[in-house]
């Protein structure tokens, strides 16, 4: 298991070196983005519209932060943490067309998600779930904010990451999920538990 | 006759008591499952938790990004009765709460999915109220519980055949663990579940929320069979090898509790109502000669 530090943008060599189980701390923008944010994704993709930020060799961040307004009109990160991930499995393939390298979140994806990653060079990392105070100290700054108008959990937040993590590698793109072993390995031994 | 007035600094307190620290029997559980724990990677989910614990005390702030759903248990007797509009206190504290960022504004539509902004809303927070007639003291209970551990959720109305009675309950415990496998790392473990055996399908769902929301979590259920079974069940879950955080490792719940009530002889209705690690709640007894008892 490796300890890294990658900075966004992400190439994706660096993607492929990383395995199951590695330790990795993120540089640069981050965007988050959840149930209704992948569906705007969706809908300027239907519409032909141009969308708000560049995609390419991005990490998105499973996650809707606290939030102070300033007198500025910007806005004070409080506090961020992961949110579960399966939700946004529906939208995979939209996700890999982008361009986006990385997925932060909880839980993990799916199937379609880790066939993908093989195809397209991704990787998922798993962070640690409720850990919004910790995983704060890795952002500087709120950079930007669109899509405000969902709501604040729902909106894409662009956020500065220094040294972001610890995120664990949870799926990578040579075809292994932590989530997927663990999940059948646990099934034979409920099979021997309870018959 | 007394009755129970200016109760909001009482309310707010508790909200910002739960929204920056987890009631500290879990906490205790948390740092056992540490000094057992084999697993490398499990080892440093559980000192994050633990880290992040301490680091929203101090700061005070809130140490999930999510507050969850909050619902308010509340019970009451003959001289104990609240007479402010409970209801209305609570609402405006966590409208407050919200606006001091202590809460991040999450209630929204449940079908357009509109954001109020401020965690208002109708429904919010949820109460279950309890008269019991000879309680000296007036009893409230906030649990903020996490939605990703929702989504791990079961309800299943079984049949009598199918619990295997005289298999040792098997389908039951068959039942539990596969759902608890099927949660996998979604609920963020390690949490505990709840699980309402009884009533009809709002009963058990109710009764399951509610063991797991308010009984301290290293508690013995006071009837022997329940248990036992709280015991084989949650030692079995942690054989499975889920993981903090879904991740792998010897802790995959801290606890199981059932909470359980009289059926129709012809159903079997079983809930299971997921917590996650971050167990945000907390509970004050307050009595008719002004003392103040904290009870989580």
């Amino acid at each position: 298991m490796a300890e890294k530090i990658l900075n966004i943008p992400l190439k994706k060599e660096e993607i492929r070196a990383l395995r199951v189980g590695d330790v990795v701390y993120l540089n640069g923008p981050i965007f988050t983005s959840r149930d209704m944010g992948h569906f705007m994704i969706k809908k300027y993709l239907e519409e032909n519209r141009p969308l708000p930020v560049e995609f390419e060799g991005s990490a998105i961040f499973h996650a809707g932060p606290v939030v102070k307004k300033k007198e500025d009109g910007g806005y004070d990160l409080v506090v961020i943490g992961p949110t579960t991930s399966i939700r946004m499995e529906p939208y995979h393939k939209m996700v890999a067309d982008l361009g986006v390298r990385a997925i932060i979140g909880k839980g993990g994806l799916g199937d379609g998600s880790l066939k993908q990653f093989q195809e397209y060079g991704q990787v998922y990392f798993q962070a640690p779930p409720g850990c919004a105070v910790l995983l704060s100290e890795g952002i500087a700054n709120i950079e930007d904010v669109h899509w405000l108008e969902l709501g604040v959990p729902e909106a894409l937040w662009v956020l500065a990451a220094v040294n972001f993590g610890p995120l664990v590698v949870g799926m990578d793109s040579h075809g292994v999920s932590i989530y997927k072993e663990l999940e059948e390995k646990a099934k034979k031994r409920r099979e021997e538990i309870y018959r | 006759m007394f009755c129970f007035t200016d109760l909001y600094e009482h309310v707010y307190n508790m909200i910002h008591r739960s929204a920056t620290s987890i009631s500290q029997d879990v906490r205790k559980l948390l740092e056992l499952a540490l000094s057992h724990e084999s697993n490398a990677t499990a080892k440093s989910m559980l000192s994050a938790m633990l880290m992040n614990e301490e680091m929203a005390r101090e700061k005070e702030k809130p140490l999930c990004q999510s507050p969850g759903f909050p619902t308010v248990y509340v019970s009451f007797g003959n001289r104990s009765i609240p007479c402010c509009d409970l209801k209305k206190v609570w609402s405006d504290a966590i409208i407050e709460g919200t606006n001091n960022q202590l809460l991040r504004p999450s209630m929204v539509h449940p079908l357009t999915r509109d954001n109020s902004g401020d965690n208002s809303g109708p429904g919010v927070p949820n109460f279950e109220f309890d008269y019991i007639p000879d309680q000296e003291y007036l009893e409230m209970l906030v649990s903020f519980k996490g939605c990703g551990a929702e989504l791990a959720n079961a309800m299943q109305i079984f049949t009598v055949a199918k619990l295997e009675r005289d298999n040792d309950y098997a389908g039951l415990k068959r039942w539990v663990l596969d759902t608890v496998i099927k949660g996998g790392g979604k609920p963020c473990p390690p949490g505990g579940i709840g699980i309402g055996i009884g009533g009809q399908m709002d009963v058990a769902c109710k009764l399951a929320r509610k063991a797991i929301s308010t009984r301290t979590w290293d508690d013995h259920n006071p009837d022997p069979m329940y248990d036992v079974l709280e015991q084989e069940l949650l030692e079995n879950i942690n054989r499975l090898g889920i993981g903090p955080a879904g991740t792998g490792g010897d802790t995959t719940l801290l606890a199981v509790k059932i909470g359980a009530v009289s059926t129709h002889t012809a159903i079997v209705p079983l809930a299971i109502s997921f917590h996650c690690w971050a167990a945000r709640r907390a509970g004050i007894r307050l009595y008719p000669d002004g003392r103040k008892e904290t009870i989580l």
